[in-house]
């Protein structure tokens, strides 16, 4: 009885896990010095998340919010969060990645009050859509990021900053209208009787009276084209490259590590259990376009000059490998998924970190440029080192532990996409590595040796990027920190 | 309480009442009037919505029922009759200072026509009602008669309603032939059950065409865009939210329980209201693309509303009945506020060029993110109320399977963005020219569009009080009821 009390109290550190960014947006609105207090609550945040970290290893999940009541209401939205072992670690993903985007994110940046309330409010975009169990949530949370993230490219982005924040909003705008049609169709393929927005009531009905074949087609290619484009899964992707390359450092890292994971984890949350049966139909179609990301982007990130660009290509790339976790069907290729989910988030991260820094402290990321920055940065140098080691699949970090899961997991039933996928970690080896050459054993450029160009300095400028490295060595070594409460899950996931 | 105390006869007393006191005042102290006219708008809200929570009076025989449509638009009207002379009390006269009370006054009559509109349960009251809220309407647009622009709005208006009315009598008077009767009541009864007669069906739509121009549906539409701009910006809100509204009323009436409420004109204007819908969204979507100027972006944004509206009426069930009303009310939240700003933005600058916002966000925060959470909710944008309002109409379409209407809805809703990101990114991305000298916006605005941003968060995050309003007006009239019987 005791212990039950202290668990319900404890609910109540999911809506914090919202409000401490919130209060944090108003204290920088009101006047409070914007980088302290953006640092402050993402770190604050990591209380709220301890403790409901706890619950769910215990009980498996947790649940704020009213009971699940009238459902023929006209308007039947519930303010409902919850969190089980596969949003634990995205919602760990979101809190790391956050923290470490504000550490890097200046305090001297023009209009700071603004930057760091668009950081936030992206922060926050992503954490509420991990933790809501609403559909009508899931989905506004998301969108939360959508105007920020046009601010933060438009006002403090670089490069064609202008047509990258339209391009990106107006495809993100498309992709989340075709996910909310899908949405509207697996909300109103229930009965009217029966008709809920949780996710979690909906998924047991579904469960239990499955949808026609093809009623599941129809809904499974609209989620797949909606949450895809924000996953900017080919031919959907042109928004991504540029979107990032334009990006200032930490919207880039809080877009491709937290957002971009959104799509991921809607498709794994809603299309794959709600409508099994239609996305084994139309897993031929995920098959081409993944293989397009791995193949096509992963070409188009060999002929990249810019470490920005070649950043943006292959993080779109990798979404391709994420897919094929997927349409696997195992829970050995689920798991893969979730890992590389974490650490395509931690790495792509890490790697937009550096290319922020590099850009700031030398005024350019054209790689030929950059040639002999290991010898004038050599800590700078090691991070971005780790970022591409650990984007191109070396073991002992989270990307190889999932890459490898997910190879096995589809390795009995699609074969040559596995094949295919193997060529994309050599395509992503070859950019990668081309890309370290040039910058580190590179003929030394006018550039390096006629400017000042400083390293890191102190605990202060390396902790974001020790913090990230840490967490990928974690997660490589020891994947069950992320498979162990969330297998339970996923093999109910796949259970017929 | 006598139903001699409702709105309409206090509206026009309060507008009689704006008039005489500007004749007896000495000519000194005739600047108290806009003081006047502000809080006598405000009292009659006040008494209209205490009104509107009583329970339902009689109807007026049967030309005017006071139901549930009727008791929640009143109050919506006269909500809009008060940020209307809030934007009259700031609009400059010049040399015309003389015939103030007449500005401030009119706007009271039109308002009575509207609400009369809202109860009207007779086409011949319809008529009578329209043309109340019209002749106000063609005096105010051309009001500024020294500018050009003003008074070509107002011949364009004048020619534009002239058409539109003389569609709607055509169709009365058709409609007259072929059921023998004007009341809507009489006329559901008189025909229901029987295959529809050429006759009625020419006078459903000589009725939709006229409806449609005011409404500003496509192809009826062209008049809007230059009316909105030349006529003073309080005249637009009006035109823009007020005479809007009360078309979609009037439709919602005749089409939802009135007159036209039978499966044999369902059959043959459903296609028709959707592929108007369709039209209108997706003019009105690209036509605002390429606008600069906020009045003009505005009205090409509320031809596309409306298309989005008549999209949810189209499927004519009792679910798109209640969208648009909701609808209508989001629509209100989240121009009224933005169309307050155009009015302090031409105060300041002389014109609504969208440039004049630049760099907004820096000199004035609390006023561009008021601001920018109503373009937002305009856009549809979750979380804020628009959205809610235009999810609802997307699952109306998707519930009645109209999907040609749903694939429109959603690519319009892409395209939209593109031009209500225009004023955000002029607040928040652009550089004030240098040239331009530095005004404040006056200390009300910010509040006014502080407290609208924040309503619109609230509703969109929680929007039960809405849902309630529109349960509300679904309600049938008494009336109605007993005369079935």
């Amino acid at each position: 009885m005791e212990a039950r009390g202290i668990a319900m109290t404890l609910t109540w550190a999911l809506p914090l896990l919202l409000l401490l960014p919130t209060l944090g947006v108003v204290a920088i609105a009101l006047g409070s010095d914007p980088r302290r207090t953006a640092l402050g609550v993402s770190l604050l945040n990591f209380i709220p998340a301890f403790l409901v970290s706890g619950v769910v290893l215990r009980q498996g999940e947790i649940l704020f919010g009213p009971e699940v009541s009238s459902l023929r209401e006209v308007f039947p939205v519930q303010f409902r969060l919850g969190c089980d072992g596969l949003s634990l670690p995205l919602l760990w993903l979101t809190l790391v990645v956050t923290l470490a985007a504000m550490g890097v994110a200046r305090a001297q940046v023009k209009r700071s009050k603004e930057y760091f309330i668009c950081l936030l409010l992206v922060g926050l975009g992503g954490l509420g859509a991990f933790l809501s169990v609403d559909l009508f949530y899931f989905f506004s949370f998301h969108e939360v990021a959508l105007i920020p993230s046009f601010l933060l490219i438009g006002i403090w982005g670089q490069g064609d900053r202008t047509g990258a924040s339209w391009r990106m909003t107006i495809y993100l705008m498309l992709g989340s209208l075709l996910l909310l049609l899908g949405l509207l169709g697996l909300v109103f393929a229930v009965p009217e009787i029966s008709r809920t927005l949780d996710w979690r009531v909906l998924t047991e009905t579904l469960k239990a009276q499955p949808l026609g074949v093809k009623h599941q087609t129809i809904l499974a290619a609209l989620l797949l084209v909606g949450f895809g484009t924000l996953v900017s899964l080919v031919p959907f992707h042109s928004w991504a490259p540029g979107g990032y390359a334009s990006a200032p450092a930490p919207a880039a890292m809080l877009h491709a590590g937290v957002l971009k994971k959104f799509g991921l984890y809607g498709l794994l949350r809603l299309a794959l259990t709600m409508t099994p049966l239609g996305w084994k139909e139309i897993s031929w179609v995920v098959g081409l376009m993944l293989a397009g990301n791995i193949l096509y982007l992963g070409l188009a990130s060999l002929a990249q000059r810019d470490f920005r660009w070649l950043l943006g290509f292959s993080s779109a790339m990798h979404m391709g490998t994420l897919f094929l976790g997927l349409i696997g069907g195992t829970v050995l290729g689920l798991g893969g998924a979730l890992v590389l989910m974490v650490g395509h988030g931690l790495s792509a991260a890490l790697g937009f970190a550096v290319a922020g820094e590099i850009g700031h402290r030398t005024g350019t990321t054209w790689m030929q440029d950059l040639g002999g920055l290991a010898k004038k940065a050599p800590k700078l140098w090691f991070y971005l080192m780790i970022a591409g080691m650990a984007s191109i699949g070396l073991p002992g970090m989270a990307n190889f532990a999932g890459e490898i899961m997910i190879f096995f997991g589809a390795w009995s039933t699609h074969p040559i996409l596995v094949g295919i996928a193997a060529w994309g970690v050599v395509l992503s080896s070859v950019a990668m590595l081309r890309a370290i050459r040039s910058i580190s054993s590179g003929p030394v450029s006018v550039a390096m040796t006629t400017q000042q160009t400083s390293d890191l300095q102190g605990t202060r400028e390396v902790w974001p990027f020790a913090f990230l490295t840490v967490l990928l060595f974690a997660v490589g070594f020891i994947p069950n920190l992320i498979l162990g409460p969330a297998r339970p899950i996923l093999e109910r996931l796949i259970q017929p | 309480m006598s139903p001699w105390l409702c709105p309409e006869v206090l509206l026009v007393l309060a507008g009689v009442g704006l008039i005489l006191t500007d004749a007896l005042l000495p000519p000194g102290k005739r600047t108290v009037l806009p003081g006047i006219a502000l809080v006598t708008s405000c009292v009659l809200l006040a008494g209209t919505i205490w009104q509107s929570g009583q329970p339902m009076p009689s109807s007026w025989g049967n030309l005017f029922v006071t139901d549930g449509l009727s008791s929640v638009f009143k109050p919506f009207f006269v909500l809009c009759l008060v940020g209307v002379t809030l934007i009259s009390v700031r609009t400059p006269m010049g040399r015309e200072e003389t015939v103030r009370s007449e500005f401030l006054a009119l706007p009271f009559f039109s308002t009575a026509g509207l609400c009369l509109l809202a109860s009207a349960h007779d086409f011949l009251a319809i008529f009578v009602a329209l043309e109340l809220v019209a002749i106000s309407l063609y005096l105010l647009v051309a009001f500024q008669r020294t500018q050009v622009k003003s008074l070509e709005a107002g011949m364009k208006l004048l020619v534009m309603g002239g058409l539109s009315t003389g569609f709607l009598v055509m169709g009365i008077a058709w409609l007259y032939a072929a059921a023998g009767t004007t009341e809507f009541t009489r006329i559901l009864l008189e025909q229901a059950g029987r295959p529809a007669s050429v006759a009625l069906l020419l006078a459903v739509g000589l009725i939709v065409t006229g409806l449609a121009f005011k409404i500003a549906a496509v192809p009826f539409h062209a008049w809007a865009p230059d009316v909105y701009e030349g006529s003073p910006t309080s005249i637009t809100a009006f035109l823009a939210v007020a005479s809007k509204a009360a078309g979609f009323v009037l439709l919602v009436r005749i089409f939802g329980f009135g007159a036209f409420a039978l499966d044999s004109v369902a059959l043959v204007f459903r296609p028709i209201l959707l592929t108007l819908g369709i039209a209108t969204v997706t003019l009105g979507t690209l036509a605002a693309l390429p606008q600069r100027n906020l009045k003009r972006l505005l009205a090409y944004s509320g031809i596309a509303h409306a298309g989005i509206m008549l999209l949810a009426l189209g499927t004519l069930g009792e679910a798109g009945m209640g969208t648009v009303v909701g609808y209508l009310w989001a629509y209100l939240l989240a121009s009224f506020p933005v169309l307050i700003t155009i009015q302090e933005v031409e105060r300041i600058y002389g014109s609504a060029d969208v440039r004049h916002l630049d760099g907004l966000a820096q000199k004035d925060p609390g006023t561009a993110l008021g601001l920018t959470l109503c373009f937002l909710s305009m856009a549809g944008l979750p979380p804020l109320l628009g959205f809610s309002a235009k999810l609802s109409v997307l699952s109306t379409l998707w519930n009645a399977g109209e999907i040609p209407g749903l694939v429109v809805g959603v690519i319009m809703a892409v395209v939209g963005l593109g031009f209500y990101l225009v004023p955000i990114r002029a607040m928040y991305w652009e550089r004030e020219a240098d040239s331009v000298p530095i005004c404040r916006f006056p200390r009300f605005l910010v509040w006014i569009l502080l407290v609208a941003g924040l309503l619109q968060l609230l509703l969109g995050l929680q929007p039960r009080p809405l849902i309630r309003l529109v349960e509300r007006s679904l309600a049938p009239s008494v009336s109605a009821i007993i005369q079935d019987k």
